[in-house]
């Protein structure tokens, strides 16, 4: 049987000369074909992570496989694309040409760089040199070259760091493309509203520990609805009766009711009946943010 | 590697820096040899009677290889520690180093294809200061009426090959400063330095304890071998020289070393380092 993971490390830990520990005991599993959003704020973990899976930083202790090879393996990085950071090209030579220095590298056909070109929509800027790109250009060559190999795994590392909001909106639908099919895409990112919307699975990593890794469905929790209804404490008791202590909880003067939206009319219903004033009731979803400063500590807005 | 050889390739063939080192190497030579016609032409009125400085029959194309020596060092091997320095040290200012180490080859691919290209490079240059060298032998020759007669072809063979090491061997120390200290500014700063002022700095200081007690130690230093290579071409149109104090032999095997070395340490920084 296939393995379905592409990405597996068991305690990666990374520490640095200065005695830094910049990445902890990291116990991390990229299934094949998913988008998984690697999630945390900077200066978390996530570069020097993405750094060990592909050979550039070696881990002070733990083990990692990627795309079936230990990391840095000519084997496994022939099946790797990857973009680390920022794109590191040649300024003095054409966006193309650079291409053609990393296909030759890599060992792949010339013909296929024309190809990755199409892909970033950038054929017709490529004769340009690289030097005099805007960042969004460097970006879109970056995420190129990573695709020359056609490669089973893809890792991007914060690609739409330095983008003007359209130049992201245009990196999120690339992305979303390119994760198609069988293809894995493991993206790190400190955007939260990105990771939500292009992502399978996420990890949240902080100070260097992975603190959960889940779905993002999962991870937003179970769905409800908030209900703002006086006297509180009677509508409390009501809706406790109804559905249970365990479905009840309560946030910033609302009850959260861990129930189906569609339940609002019959909980609109009993608390009418016994006379309670029902000021607010509509479903609530937490956002991938609320979650994450929950999971990570830090303070919304800081 | 061979893959690797052609990505080395590609990429330095338009590199600015390689084709202005070939631009001062062959400017250098014009210059030297433009200088020296002038002053072989233009004797110095001394009391014993005019006195040329320099020999108008060390300008002939015969005698190209002997003077083409002196055009290499030390101008020549600065190009080539700025070369080297440049080589490596940019790959990390640009990031390219973690472009180049994720793709398909190990680390030491990728450092023994960008070593061959840069050996083609420096042959190049070397081929430059010849080529230069020997078309500025030969205009001399033609205006002064001198027969046009080229060097054995041994001595030229001999010539290229010592030239070629002494440019590999200062380039690798560019290279090597380039991987220690992963920029390049610094590192071709350090190595100029170094060539420029600290070894004969240090040679005049070790020359003077104890009598020259310590002389063999300033034998064994890279360019006090580069100097003694390039002496060695020498022939009677160029007036008595004195006895080298390094053979020519002792030269190329302490320089091989030395390019050998450098090139294994920096492997190894290459190999054991992070990219950061």
């Amino acid at each position: 049987m296939e393995n379905t993971t592409i990405v597996e490390t068991h305690g990666l830990t990374k520490r640095f000369g200065s005695g830094v520990l910049a990445v902890d005991s990291v116990d991390m599993s990229v299934r094949r074909g998913e988008v998984y959003g690697f999630l945390g704020p900077n200066g978390a973990g996530k570069t020097t992570t993405l750094r060990m899976l592909v050979g550039l930083i070696r881990p002070t202790s733990g083990t990692a496989t990627v795309a079936g090879h230990a990391p840095g393996d000519p084997k496994g990085l022939a099946r790797i694309g990857s973009l680390i950071e920022s794109p590191g090209f040649y300024p003095y030579l054409s966006g193309r040409e650079n291409l053609r220095v990393v296909a030759d590298m890599a060992s792949v056909k010339q013909k296929r760089v024309d190809e990755v070109l199409d892909i970033v929509e950038l054929s017709t800027r490529a004769g340009r040199r690289f030097g005099t790109y805007s960042t969004g250009m460097k970006q879109r060559l970056g995420v190129a070259a990573a695709l020359l190999k056609d490669p089973d795994l893809l890792i991007l590392d914060e690609p739409t760091n330095g983008l003007d909001p359209q130049g992201m909106a245009e990196m999120r639908k690339l992305i979303k493309d390119i994760g198609q099919g069988e293809r894995t895409v493991l993206l790190s990112s400190h955007l939260l509203g990105e990771v939500e919307q292009i992502c399978d699975r996420v990890g949240v990593i902080s100070n260097g520990k992975l603190i959960t890794q889940s779905t993002v469905q999962e991870l937003l929790g179970e769905e409800g609805v908030l209900v703002r209804a006086q006297p509180i404490e009677q509508a409390q008791d009501i809706l406790t009766r109804i559905y249970g202590a365990d479905a009840i909880s309560r946030q910033d003067g609302a009850i959260r009711l861990k129930t189906k939206p569609e339940n609002s009319v019959e909980i609109n219903r009993s608390l009418t009946t016994a006379g309670i004033g029902v000021s607010e009731l509509r479903p609530f979803e937490r956002s991938l943010e609320e979650v994450f400063f929950q999971l990570t500590g830090e303070k919304q807005g800081s | 590697m061979i893959a690797t050889i052609k990505a080395e390739w590609r990429k330095s063939r338009l590199r600015p820096g390689f084709l202005i080192g070939a631009g001062v190497i062959a400017g250098i030579t014009i210059l030297v040899y433009a200088a020296n016609w002038y002053l072989a032409l233009h004797p110095l009125a001394t009391r014993g009677g005019d006195r040329a400085i320099v020999s108008l029959a060390t300008l002939y194309p015969d005698q190209f290889v002997n003077n083409v020596m002196g055009a290499a060092f030390p101008i020549g091997a600065a190009v080539a520690i700025v070369l080297g320095a440049l080589f490596a040290g940019s790959e990390y200012g640009w990031g390219t180093v973690k472009t180049m180490f994720t793709q398909r080859p190990g680390r030491l691919t990728v450092w023994g294809g960008r070593l061959f290209v840069f050996g083609i490079w420096m042959l190049i240059l070397t081929l430059v200061l010849f080529g230069v060298g020997a078309a500025s032998s030969v205009v001399v020759a033609s205006f002064q009426g001198h027969a046009i007669t080229g060097p054995a072809a041994i001595d030229l063979a001999k010539g290229i090959g010592s030239i070629w090491l002494i440019f590999t061997v200062n380039g690798a120390i560019g290279l090597a400063l380039g991987v220690l200290i992963r920029q390049s500014a610094a590192a071709l700063g350090i190595g100029l330095t170094y060539v420029l002022a600290v070894e004969i700095i240090a040679v005049r200081i070790i020359n003077l304890i104890n009598n020259g007690q310590f002389k063999n130690v300033t034998e064994q230093f890279v360019n006090q071998n580069a100097t003694a290579l390039t002496q060695s071409f020498t022939s009677a149109a160029f007036g008595a020289a004195p006895s080298p104090a390094i053979s020519a032999d002792h030269a190329v095997l302490v320089l091989a070393a030395y390019g050998v070395g450098l090139v294994i340490v920096a492997a190894g920084l290459l190999r054991l380092r992070d990219v950061t």
